[in-house]
Formats: C-alpha cells, structure tokens, sequence
C-alpha cells in the first residue's frame, strides 16, 4: 500500500509541474505522435535509471547501515551530475518536499537529521536521496524503490504529453505498460553499479533542456 | 643503476583497472603487451611566465608515441600566445595503448593546446586503449585545449578521464568532438565501436568537487540512433569551460541554442554545478561545421575573458 502511495502521481511533490523537457521537444517537432513520445520517454527512463536509479539504491543501502556521512556523500554527488540548473532545481525542489513528507509520515531520524541538514545548506537535497530515505522508513526495499522511481520519471513524462502532445490516454497506458516492463533488466544492471559508474549520454536530450532553459516557454517548470 | 634508468624511462601509470565497463576487454594484445614501450604515451606541459612575463612553455617530458616540440606564437588575435600542437607518431591509438597527459599552466600565464590531426581510435580485438589527463589551472590562468576530433573505428575501445583543477579565478576551454565512426569507409561505419567511455570531473585547488560528466557509449546495449541520444546526427562536440561566475554568464547570454534537422546543426548550452562555469554541446552530420561552432564558441570565451578576437582556423585544418 506505501509503495503504492510513494509512487503514484498525487503523491504531493510537484511531479505534475514538470515535463523533463519534452515541451520543447513537442515544440521543436522531435516529438510529435505516439512513436517518438514512446522512444523520448524511453531516453528519459535509462538516463534516469544509470544516474538517479544508481544514487538511490546505494542511498537506500547507506540507510540501511545507518551510514549518515555516505547518504550525504551520495547527495552531493548526485548534484555533481546535474548538468543544467532546471534539472538542479527540479531535483532539489521534489527532495525537499519529499523530505518535508517523509518526516510528517515518519519519525525517523535520518530523515530529520537530513531535512535539518537541507534547511542549513549543509545538504543539496537530491530527489532520489530523498526517496531512498523514505522507503527506508516504510521498509521497503531497494529493488522496489528502483521501480518506483523509474515509474516516476516515465509517468511525469506521459503525463506532461496529454497536455503538449497529440496522444490519447490509450497511447500513454500502452507506451507505460511496455516501459515498466524494461525496468527489471535496468534494475539488474544499476544493482551493481558503484557511485563513480554512474553515467549517462543524452547529448539530445540535454540540447532541448538547454533550449527549455533559454527559452520563454513556461507550461512546465522544466 | 638499471633501477635508476628504469625510472628515467619509466611513465606514470595508466590504469583503469576498476572501470566496470572495461573489464570485458582485458586480454594481453597478440602485438605488443601493454605498456611496452611506444604503447604508453607521456605528455607532461607546463606553462608559465618568465621573467619579462611572456607566457611560455617552461616544461616539457614526453615518452614515444607523443610527441610535443616547441611552442609558436603564430596567433594572430593574441600573438603572445604559446601554441602548442601534440603529435602521435604511432598513427592510430591501437590495442592495449595507454597515454597519459598532464598539462599545467601556472599563475597568469595563458596558452592553446591542439592536436596536429584527429585522433584516430583503431579497430581492437584483445584489450581497450586508454588515456588519463590532468589539466591544472592556477590563479588566473588561461588555456584553450581544442583538439581535432576522435574518430572510432569498428570495434574500438577506448577509455578516457580527464581531471580539471582549476582555480577559481581561471579559466579552460576543454573541448572534444566525437566522430560517429568513419562515415565515409567502405559503405560507412558509424557507430560500430564496441564502446567509449569518457569522463571529465572538475574540481578547485583544495580539492572541492564541482562537476562529473561521464558517457558510456555501448552501441550494443543502447542504440545511439535513440532519439534524444544521436538520433539524426553524426558527430556530437562537448565543451567545458571553467571560468568565474561573472564572465560564464556573458557567454552564456550571448550563445544562441537551437535544434535544426533541417541544417544539421544543434547547440546547447548550460551552467555547470558549483558555479564551475559553462558545459557547451553541438550535434551535427560533419566534423566541419561542428569544429566550426566549437571554435565560434571558444572565440567567444576569449573575448569575454581575454577581450581579444579568436581568428579563423587554418584553411589547412
């Protein structure tokens, strides 16, 4: 049921306001029907998975181990990833809320402790950060939280495009059915990947971010 | 003595060694094993002024196959400028190759590192070639490093990482351009390595970490033709440009971003974390248009920078 809860769209940190760039996408003619709406949301889904999926499993186990200095590691790493200022400001923006959630569901320490630490600047306060605490909490483990968070980001995709694509919801439930399905493999890959594997190369991507960033289109906050 | 001499000859250390993705590719080339002399290139460069403060190249070592002579000032927006072109008399970087560069450029001093042709990754079978660079920027100091572009063959394997300590008052070009592949070879070969993977970190003096950029590019597991990879394009150039806050945000204002199928040509641009200054990337179907943006960019950072114009290339070139 908590799994449920973590990873539907409602759940209130802000996925809505955000379409990970695919309303310049839309814009610039790259996505444009069901077919390219599906291979973008696939791109978003593996650079996800091999930089944010990767920080939140090994955050899930530093939390496990009740290893504060390595989740405060991992957070900062993470930002070092973060290429643009929107993307920084997106992840920053959903792991505060996330955090300020976590710690009304959960008195927990680590939780607290991290929050506290966001509010002094001591912390960036990453998403995946965020969620990997969170599912410590609630007992969950690594490979569901993986899930999740891929869900997420393929979700916050499609949900964007009812609003700045030409598809139907019959298009959006049959390009996420086939998408989960590739969770599992990337899952068994970013298990075994260290802190300084995480890598990604989406040159495309990161230009339409670019332009997004630049830009005066503002439907989404990214 | 023998110890003595090994030394004298001795490179530093290239290894790899806990890259994940290399540990496919680790078998002793049926040529010439790994570090064997002439298969693991040193390049140590160090810039900085003399006593009439003209920037110059202080310090040079260098082991086969690389090869760096001595600096030119033939510039002509900036004449004071050392150039500095690193040869490979080896031809290809083949199987089981390792070089390593370390390029300083002390407090004030400035210069333009290229490379005299494009870097040529070559068909591999046994193990990867790899390179580690450490460029390091004190105060105030100003280094172009603009390559030609790397061209993998099928069946490459190739592995960099690139360190760049750089003051906070410094400033780097530090670009790359990736050729799809030989495009023109036989009935073309694009995007047929076995894999690339290429990291740049950057960092400050007292070894606060700002930024890790890192591609694996495995043609196999995820196609580069994916949209928001390559998709259209061919040749993709990333630019790095450490410099202060005040100077990033000139040039980030005054670089135009764009996606246009129709030209073949996309740029963009953004700000790196921990205020390290600017990450520039282009897509486009040939080098020359590509070398040409990156260069426009660079001329740019010369100016808000430097205020002196970066001339045209080469015709050569």
């Amino acid at each position: 049921m908590q799994l449920l809860q973590f990873t539907d769209s409602a759940f209130p940190v802000g996925t809505f306001s955000f379409s990970n760039g695919l309303e310049t996408a839309s814009f610039e003619g790259v996505v444009k029907d069901a077919s390219s709406l599906e291979a973008f949301a696939r791109s978003q889904s593996h650079q996800a998975a091999f930089s944010d999926g990767v920080a939140a499993i090994l955050t899930h186990r530093a939390a496990l181990l009740g290893d504060y200095e390595n989740i405060l590691k991992m957070d900062k790493y993470l930002m070092m990833f973060k290429m643009n200022t929107e993307a920084r400001l997106m992840t920053t923006r959903m792991g505060k809320k996330l955090a300020e959630l976590g710690s009304k569901l959960y008195d927990n320490e680590i939780i607290s402790a991290w929050l506290a630490d966001i509010r002094t600047g001591k912390t960036p306060g990453t998403y995946p950060v965020a969620q990997a605490l969170i599912f410590v909490a609630a007992s969950i483990d690594e490979k569901s939280l993986f899930c999740s968070h891929q869900y997420g980001v393929i979700n916050m995709v499609l949900s964007a495009a009812l609003r700045c694509v030409k598809v139907s919801h019959y298009d959006t439930q049959l390009i996420l059915e086939k998408l989960s399905g590739e969770i599992e493999g990337m899952y068994e890959e970013a298990s075994q990947m260290k802190a300084e594997d995480m890598n990604a190369f989406y040159p495309e991507l990161d230009i339409l971010a670019s332009i997004h960033e630049k830009g005066n289109m503002r439907m989404f906050m990214n | 003595m023998i110890e003595q001499k090994k030394e004298m000859i001795s490179a530093p250390e290239v290894d790899f060694s806990t890259a994940r993705e290399m540990s496919r590719y680790l078998n002793e080339p049926k040529a010439m094993y790994v570090g064997a002399p002439g298969k693991h290139g040193y390049l140590r460069m160090g810039f900085e002024l003399d006593k009439d403060g003209k920037s110059i190249l202080r310090d040079l070592d260098r082991r086969h196959p690389l090869i760096v002579q001595q600096e030119l000032y033939f510039d002509e927006g900036m004449p004071e400028m050392p150039c500095v072109y690193i040869l490979s008399s080896g031809g290809p970087n083949v199987d089981g190759d390792r070089y390593r560069q370390d390029i300083t450029v002390k407090k004030d001093a400035f210069a333009h590192v290229a490379t005299g042709a494009a870097t040529k990754l070559a068909e591999m079978k046994y193990n990867y070639s790899g390179m580690i660079q450490n460029i390091i920027l004190e105060e105030n100091a100003y280094l172009e490093f603009i390559p030609e572009p790397i061209i993998p063959c099928k069946h490459t394997r190739f592995i960099s990482d690139t360190r760049l300590c750089v003051d906070k008052t410094a400033t780097v070009v530090y670009s790359e351009i990736f050729m799809g592949g030989r495009k023109y070879y036989k009935d073309g070969e694009l995007f047929e390595y076995d894999i690339l993977s290429v990291c740049s970190h950057g960092e400050r003096p007292d070894g606060e970490q700002l930024f890790r950029e890192k591609f694996v590019i495995d043609p196999k597991v995820e196609n580069p033709r994916n949209l928001g990879i390559m998709n259209k394009f061919d040749v993709f150039a990333n630019v790095i440009v450490m410099t202060p806050p005040d100077k990033a945000d000139i040039i980030y204002n005054e670089t135009p971003v764009f996606l246009d199928y129709d030209k073949g040509l996309a740029a963009g641009i953004t700000k790196l974390p921990g205020e390290a200054g600017l990450l520039y990337k282009v897509l486009g179907m040939e080098a020359g248009p590509v070398k040409k943006m990156v260069r426009e960019f660079a001329g740019n950072v010369r100016l808000a920078v430097k205020n002196k114009p970066l001339p045209p290339d080469f015709p050569w070139r």
